[in-house]
């Protein structure tokens, strides 16, 4: 009964989950990451799992982003500190 | 197949999928409005499919999505500060995205209310349209603030504000390490 939806959403994941490999900068990453979840959560509410659907919401759409943003934010000022002390 | 479901299938390929392709690419203040604009479409495409396959407990995954979408969209606004407040404020396409929000919301939340029996039912869709539009609201007004607070280097800032750019926190560098 949900072939048509759940095509467009299988081709919404792979499209996702492809760009997400090719990018290479972490915050575009972490946008595509974000999309990616919503995608998957598509899926698994169209196989009829809207438990894991939710779980995955909960997952995908605020905490991987958040993980992945405050590592890069860690880093860069890492970085920029070490690159300050070296300039001193 | 019926018309709830087509319905559905078609907001997403129409409106869903183009939001994403905008939060996928371009510069940043247009990803996070695009963002949330594609978050609040696919709750509303999920509440679609949910009437469409007759199953109301589908509609659980679109009222996280409306609590959390939002709560995504204000975290990348408060994490990407530095840079939207480097670049100008955000253009009238894009506050024009919330508006957009806004109808898509009318426009499938009242059919949604006119279809289902009254009581509970459409007491929750009527919760979920009033989260996805405030959610909507919210963010757009703090991704807005975030790009227009970046005029200049003295700008007014909150508290977490425009402050935050490059070197603009001598405590926090000592004190991490």
């Amino acid at each position: 009964m949900s072939d048509v939806p759940l095509a467009l959403a299988l081709a919404l994941v792979a499209v996702a989950g492809t760009a997400t490999v090719l990018v290479r900068d972490p915050v575009r990453q972490s946008f595509l990451l974000s999309l990616l979840g919503l995608a998957l959560a598509l899926v698994f509410l169209l196989f009829q799992a809207p438990d894991v659907a939710l779980s995955q919401l909960a997952v995908g759409t605020a905490l991987t982003p958040l993980m992945v943003l405050l590592s890069v934010r860690k880093v860069r000022r890492r970085a920029r500190d070490e690159r300050r002390e070296e300039h001193e | 197949m019926n018309g709830w479901t087509a319905a559905g299938t078609a907001l997403l390929l129409f409106g869903a999928a183009p939001a994403g392709w905008a939060a996928a690419t371009g510069p940043v203040r247009r990803r996070v409005v695009a963002q949330n604009s594609a978050t609040t479409l696919v709750a509303l495409a999920v509440l679609l499919l949910a009437q469409g396959f007759g199953r109301p407990a589908y509609q659980d995954p679109a009222l996280v999505l409306a609590v959390l979408g939002p709560a995504g969209t204000l975290l990348y606004v408060r994490l990407l500060a530095d840079k939207l407040a480097a670049g100008p404020a955000l253009p009238r396409s894009l506050r024009a995205a919330t508006l957009l929000n806004y109808a898509a919301v009318l426009l499938v939340v009242g059919p949604l209310c006119a279809a289902t029996d009254p009581g509970r039912a459409v007491l929750k869709l009527l919760v979920i349209g009033a989260l996805l539009a405030l959610g909507s609201r919210v963010a757009n007004r703090a991704a807005s603030a975030a790009a227009s607070s970046g005029g200049g280097p003295g700008g007014p800032g909150g508290p977490f504000g425009p402050g935050e750019g490059p070197g603009a926190r001598p405590g926090e560098g000592t004190s991490d390490v």
